[in-house]
Order: C-alpha cells, then structure tokens, then sequence
C-alpha cells in the first residue's frame, strides 16, 4: 500500500463521520455548547443528534455537564484535549492526504 | 472539506452576533456619542445646550454607568430571547500567552505611531505643521484603523456584514478627509513653528490650532455616527431576520 492510501485507512474513524465532524468542528471553537445550539447549527435530529454525542461521549472525545438554568434542564458538551488533539490530528491527515493527492 | 470546517469553526465564534443585539446597542452608543462630539463643536459655547453637552461628555462615571448597563442589559437579553431560541455557547478563555502577545501588539500598534509623529516634531519644525492638517489626516486614519478591525473581526466570524461595515467606514473617513481638504487649512505663519518645541506655544498660533481641534473633532463625530447608523440599521436587520427565522423558543416535542 502506497502512503498515502496508508493513511486513509488510519484515518480516525469517529471523527471522520460527517455528521460527527461538524459537531467536533462546532465544539472546537467553543469552551463548551448545549444541546439546542449543536441540533439547530447541525440541523440533525434529536435522536441522531444524541447518538453521535454518546458515540463521541464513549470515545473520550467531548465530556457532557447537566445542570439547570432555572427550573430547566441544561446539557452543555465540552470537546476533551484528547477530543482537540484527535480533531486536530484528523485535519492534519486529511490535508495531506488531499494536497499528495492533488500533486 | 477543509473550507466546510472553517466555517463551522467561525460559526461558533460568531455565535455573539447571532441576534443582532450587540450591533444596535453599540451603533446606539456610538451614535449618541458622535452626536455629542459633534454638537459640542455646532453649538455657541455660552449656550445652555452647550453646557449640557460638555458636562455628558465629561462625567465619565455617566459613560462607565451606561456601558455596564448596556452590557448587563445585552446579557438579559440574550437570556431570555436567544438562548431559549437557538440555544448557548460559552466562549473560549483566552490563554495568558496568546493574551501576553495580543496586550503587546496593541500597545505596539498604538505607541509606534505616536513616537513616529512625536520624535520628527523634535528634529524637523516643519512637521509641527502635522498638528494643524489633523483634519485632514486624522480622520482617514481613525477610519482606516477602525474600520480595518471591523474587517478583521468580520473575516475571523466569517460574517460579510461586518466586512461591508469596515468598507464603509475606511471610505467615510477618507472623504471626510478629502472633503476637509477641499476647505483648506488653517493658515500657519511658517517662522512661528520654527522656535524650540519646549517654550509656550507662540500666540499666532492658538487660532489655527483651536480651529485645526474643532474641525478634527466634527471629523471624528461623523465617523462615530456613521459607525453608529451602519452598525443600528446592521444590528436591526440581523435582528428582525433572526425573529422571522427563530419565532418562538424551541419546545420539547410531544
């Protein structure tokens, strides 16, 4: 296997998911967001929504802290440093891989 | 792909100017002081209105007030109307070295010019002439330096609306300086700027200067409510299309 195809295979596989690379994209930029602002800029479905966090959740990628804002339940998502490093990896090797492939 | 993420990334850090709020509450402020700085320089200085007008720009503890509640007031707002609507972020902190660097570079931006008009009026009496052409080249600058972090600010949100702003305000204060220029400069006796730079100012100039001041200050006023009307009606449209988007609070389903 050439490199490059080498490194698609090695390509982070959580990350690489696109409805879960706008969501580590969204949370990058940010200390921390809740719920509503990742399901309206993402524009998923709540329960896709919440399928792709646990499954970011599970990979250490982003932390979950519930509270209330007032009387009402608040779940805010926080982007891990392992979550940072993974996505900024992912960048990393995607950018390579497309500009040898360009050449 | 990489363009996508950008502007996914820059969709969080523009997130502040989602609702438009912050635009009319500082193109208000904007406004209402641009307005004062120019009528201060309309107005007869023995009238009432005057009077009025130097003591609102002059009590600071007037400015500081209002500001805080401005932003107190921003905050609530955003409480009640946009985070139930679209939902909340909380802003990254930023790291003590990327803050060191940024202190640094302000303050770099803002001495280097200084000392590059103050050290000349030292060496070279011609460039005294500099304090008398203020209108003509201060207000280029202010539009330049303002408007050029509005352009930044927008290219690091990804928000065109706050580019367009930055346009108009580096083209405003160029014309106001081209305008100034077209009325032509105080008229300065050549000799009376020859003499050394630590002695009282020479009589013959107090006029020129005094009328070099006041026409830089109405310069600086109309930049100011220019930013204030671009950055209202910018604030008023964000607003009005944000409510039309987003009528009422998100609800859980069923």
């Amino acid at each position: 296997m050439t490199a490059p195809l080498s490194k698609i295979s090695d390509v982070d596989r959580v990350i690489h998911e696109p409805s879960r690379l706008l969501l580590v994209a969204l949370l990058s930029s940010v200390e921390s967001a809740d719920f509503l602002f990742l399901l309206k800029e993402s524009r998923l479905t709540k329960g896709n929504l919440s399928v792709h966090l646990t499954r970011l959740e599970e990979a250490g990628y982003l932390t979950v802290k519930k509270s209330f804002r007032g009387k009402i339940p608040h779940t805010e998502f926080h982007l891990t440093l392992k979550g940072r490093l993974a996505f900024d990896e992912y960048r990393k090797s995607m950018g390579s891989i497309l500009a040898a492939n360009k050449r | 792909m990489e363009k996508q993420i950008e502007s996914a990334m820059k969709r969080g850090r523009g997130y502040w100017f989602v609702d438009g709020f912050t635009e009319l509450f500082a193109g208000i402020l904007f406004f209402i002081l641009g307005g004062l700085t120019l009528l201060g320089g309309i107005v007869p200085p023995s009238s009432f209105l005057s009077q009025f007008i130097s003591l609102a720009e002059s009590a600071a503890i007037v400015k500081l007030l209002g500001l805080i509640l401005a932003v107190l007031g921003l905050w609530w707002l955003k409480d009640r109307f946009t985070y139930p609507r679209t939902g909340f972020i909380r802003e990254k902190g930023v790291p003590r070295a990327q803050l060191f660097v940024f202190l640094r570079n302000s303050i770099l931006i803002a001495i280097v010019p200084v000392l590059g008009l103050i050290i000349p009026l030292f060496i070279v009496p011609a460039v005294r002439g500099a304090i008398f052409s203020m209108p003509v080249w201060f207000p280029p600058v202010l539009g330049i330096f303002w408007g050029g972090l509005c352009i930044l600010l927008g290219r690091w949100t990804a928000l065109r609306r706050f580019q367009l702003l930055g346009m108009v305000i580096m083209l405003a204060g160029i014309l106001i300086g081209a305008w100034q220029l077209t009325l032509g400069l105080p008229n300065v006796p050549a000799d009376a700027l020859r003499g050394n730079i630590l002695d009282p100012l020479p009589e013959a100039l107090w006029p020129p200067l005094q009328e070099s001041l006041s026409r830089m200050l109405a310069g600086v006023g109309i930049i100011t409510m220019v930013s204030g009307i671009g950055f209202s009606v910018s604030g008023l449209v964000t607003f009005l299309r944000y409510r039309k988007e987003n009528p009422v609070p998100y609800k859980e389903e069923g």
